[in-house]
């Protein structure tokens, strides 16, 4: 078998097939619900990011990277946490909250996920343990210390962190994997390779392109899948999920996937010249959703009026969270150290006592080091 | 609670047992408290702080750590999330630099961008070390870093007394906490109640009464400014000093209030001159009392530059009860 890469998928047939055999039908519907969902609330930002300018924050979209945040969201469950990479908005809808906080988020208002303050790509949602990060690596890292806590706790619960390439460029990945590795933390690392840092190629800031196999090395077990099969994709997720759940340790997965917007915001980048045409063709051919529909529809299991129907109930979802974030207030706390600081202790006030302050004796030496 | 006096006995402990006590009590107190760090779970026990607590609590709860600060201050953080009260020892504070990403970025700012739905209940203790040629890479205080970053609470306490209780404090409180530890006061004794009690942050204490000048002073230099006063009452200047014990927040009120006093200000501080805790604190004062100041407020702090190795040298970058006397003097002089 040719082992996958990024290249070699390319030299692929052109498009992709994709296997529902075997698979309960209610799941393959849901995942392509899910991803349905996905790309038209990210095709509605975008039509209304620019005209409006209502949206003022950083928005990285994931049109074209559904397919994870498709299997998460059938197969984690409340109590299990999930961190996400910058391109935020499929792990947040895989983790439950309800559309409106989202869009309530990226218009700035107080009745967002995080009243505003956190934007696209550093949206959390505490009550649903779903969190963010742009600085990469350290979303994953914080994963395995989460991971730890779940351990020393007896939890069943397992932590799963997604993040892309990049992150592995930066020292903390690899500090985190030998650390999930070395205590068989309940961790599943989830790397969506999308090829690209920003504009930067993985082989220019990388030696080899498949980062399953350098993780493996650590005796972490861990799968490279092409990442546009969202039933491979849940199949697999499924997979590293019982096995860190059951006690087995960490897993991780490295799903060859693309974006098809430019980096950030609504703005084609091709004006940089980063990746050729036909690369941008080939992924858009294999669409993850495209293909689970041709399949659906061969099945039997989608046709036209349950497709539409399907979109209806979709896109009333998508205007309801539009009408919501725009008729929210804006935020208007200013008290900086309350949005900063607890203004509580109540653990400390139930453990601890008060006590008078002894006298200091001030004529004491210093402590000489010894020489360690 | 309040002060559960008939059990309360006052022993004379070491900064360094100190800390060790607070440390057992609060994991006796909670199953949630756990400490990570470099050879914490060994005989030395980081100077003494961990000593034993291996022993009592497990090595799940104390855990030597890799050699990997970043992600260990990344661990603090999600094990804080997951319910824990996680306490990370850094033996060298210099080390700790690579954790820099965790704290300015992640961990500072976690409850803000959560809009309070979250908060990390992480200590971090750095200890800082001095003489016997520590050098550049051993010896660096940067409290006026982490104090200048919202959302973290620093101190560094100066006594046995506040080492105990300002690490229970953190540790059961609800916001990420530094706690800057100077080597050099590991040996020195103070009366610690062997009660779980709590010194708050931003509370400072007035260690010594005067009427003359206000002298604030941080961590190690607080036994220094007690000394240098000793010296300056004996020629009729009186010093009231004041140990500010956290320097985030700063406890404004007690400076203000001696220093409507005194109506002279001088700071006492182990970090580095230029951009520090020192200028901070003069210009709170400034901002609100300049108008009743009878002399120019001083900083006593190092000389911007990193520390020598060599004796001779390190006896000139430290400042000492002598030196301090000394540049307190000036401002008298007519």
């Amino acid at each position: 078998m040719v082992k996958l890469s990024h290249e070699a998928i390319l030299k692929m047939a052109q498009c992709h097939s994709v296997s529902i055999s075997g698979m309960d039908r209610k799941v393959v519907v849901e995942l392509y619900r899910f991803m349905l969902r996905l790309r038209r609330c990210e095709e509605a930002l975008i039509k209304e990011y620019h005209p409006a300018d209502e949206m003022r924050c950083p928005i990285h979209f994931c049109i074209g990277q559904e397919s994870v945040p498709a299997a998460l969201s059938l197969l984690l469950e409340m109590e299990d946490y999930l961190f996400s990479h910058h391109r935020s908005h499929g792990y947040f809808l895989a983790k439950g909250p309800p559309m409106k906080l989202l869009f309530a988020e990226l218009y700035g208002r107080e009745t967002g996920a995080n009243g505003g303050k956190a934007g696209s790509q550093d949206i959390s949602m505490a009550s649903a343990n779903f969190y963010s990060g742009a600085i990469l690596a350290g979303a994953m890292a914080i994963a395995v210390g989460v991971g730890l806590g779940i351990q020393l706790k007896c939890r069943p619960s397992v932590a799963v962190a997604g993040f892309g390439e990049g992150a592995s460029d930066e020292g903390v990945f690899w500090e985190a994997i030998n650390y999930a590795a070395l205590r068989r933390l309940p961790v599943v690392f989830i790397c969506e390779n999308n090829l690209y840092a920003t504009y930067s190629h993985q082989m220019k800031r990388q030696p080899a392109d498949n980062i399953s196999g350098r993780v493996a090395a650590f005796g972490v077990k861990s799968r490279t899948l092409f990442g546009n099969d969202v039933v491979a994709v849940y199949s697999a997720v499924a997979e590293a999920i019982n096995h860190a759940r059951n006690g087995h340790g960490p897993f991780f997965l490295e799903t060859y996937t693309y974006r098809w917007n430019g980096h950030v915001g609504p703005e084609d980048d091709s004006h940089v010249s980063y990746r050729p045409k036909s690369e941008e063709e080939f992924w858009r051919a294999n669409c993850p959703i495209a293909l689970i529909e041709k399949e659906m529809v061969a099945a039997g299991l989608l046709t036209p009026e349950v497709r539409s129907a399907i979109i209806d109930e979709i896109d009333k979802e998508i205007s309801e969270a539009f009408r919501f974030a725009k008729k929210s207030p804006f935020p208007s706390e200013t008290d900086w150290i309350k949005l900063n600081y607890s203004t509580a202790s109540p653990l400390a006030d139930r453990l601890l006592c008060d006590s008078a302050l002894p006298e200091f004796d001030q004529d004491q030496a210093e402590t000489i080091p010894e020489p360690y | 609670m309040s002060s559960l006096n008939s059990e309360n006995t006052n022993r004379k402990l070491t900064y360094a047992q100190a800390i060790n006590e607070a440390l057992s009590q609060a994991m006796g107190l909670s199953p949630d408290v756990i400490v990570l760090g470099q050879l914490v779970d060994y005989k030395p026990g980081v100077f003494g702080t961990t000593t034993g607590l291996v022993e009592r609590y497990g090595s799940d709860r104390v855990q030597d750590f890799p050699v990997a600060e970043s992600v260990m201050t990344f661990t603090g953080i999600g094990a804080a999330l997951a319910g824990m009260r996680p306490v990370l020892v850094h033996q060298r504070l210099d080390f700790m630099m690579y954790s820099l990403d965790a704290i300015v970025n992640w961990l500072s700012l976690w409850r803000f961008k959560s809009n309070g739905q979250s908060s990390i209940p992480l200590t971090i203790r750095a200890i800082v070390g001095k003489g016997w040629g520590q050098g550049p890479q051993h010896s660096k205080s940067l409290h006026a870093w982490f104090a200048h970053l919202p959302g973290l609470r620093v101190a560094v306490p100066s006594t046995a007394y506040d080492a105990k209780g300002l690490l229970l404090e953190s540790i059961f409180g609800e916001d990420p906490t530094i706690i800057i530890e100077n080597r050099s006061l590991f040996s020195m004794t103070d009366l610690v109640p062997n009660i779980p009690y709590r010194v708050r942050f931003g509370h400072g204490t007035t260690r010594r009464t005067g009427t003359d000048i206000t002298l604030v002073a941080i961590g190690m230099m607080v036994p220094v400014a007690l000394r240098a006063a000793m010296q300056l009452a004996a020629e009729s200047i009186s010093v009231e000093v004041i140990d500010l014990r956290s320097v985030s927040p700063i406890d404004q009120n007690i400076i203000f209030d001696s220093v409507r006093k005194t109506k002279r200000l001088a700071v006492v501080d182990p970090g580095w001159q230029s951009v520090g805790v020192a200028a901070e604190v003069i210009t709170l004062v400034c901002e609100r009392l300049g108008d009743i100041l009878a002399t120019n407020p001083v900083r006593i702090c190092l000389p911007d530059s990193h520390t020598p190795m060599s004796a001779t040298l390190e006896a000139k970058y430290y400042s000492n009860d002598v030196s301090v006397a000394n540049t307190i003097r000036t401002l008298f002089l007519r």
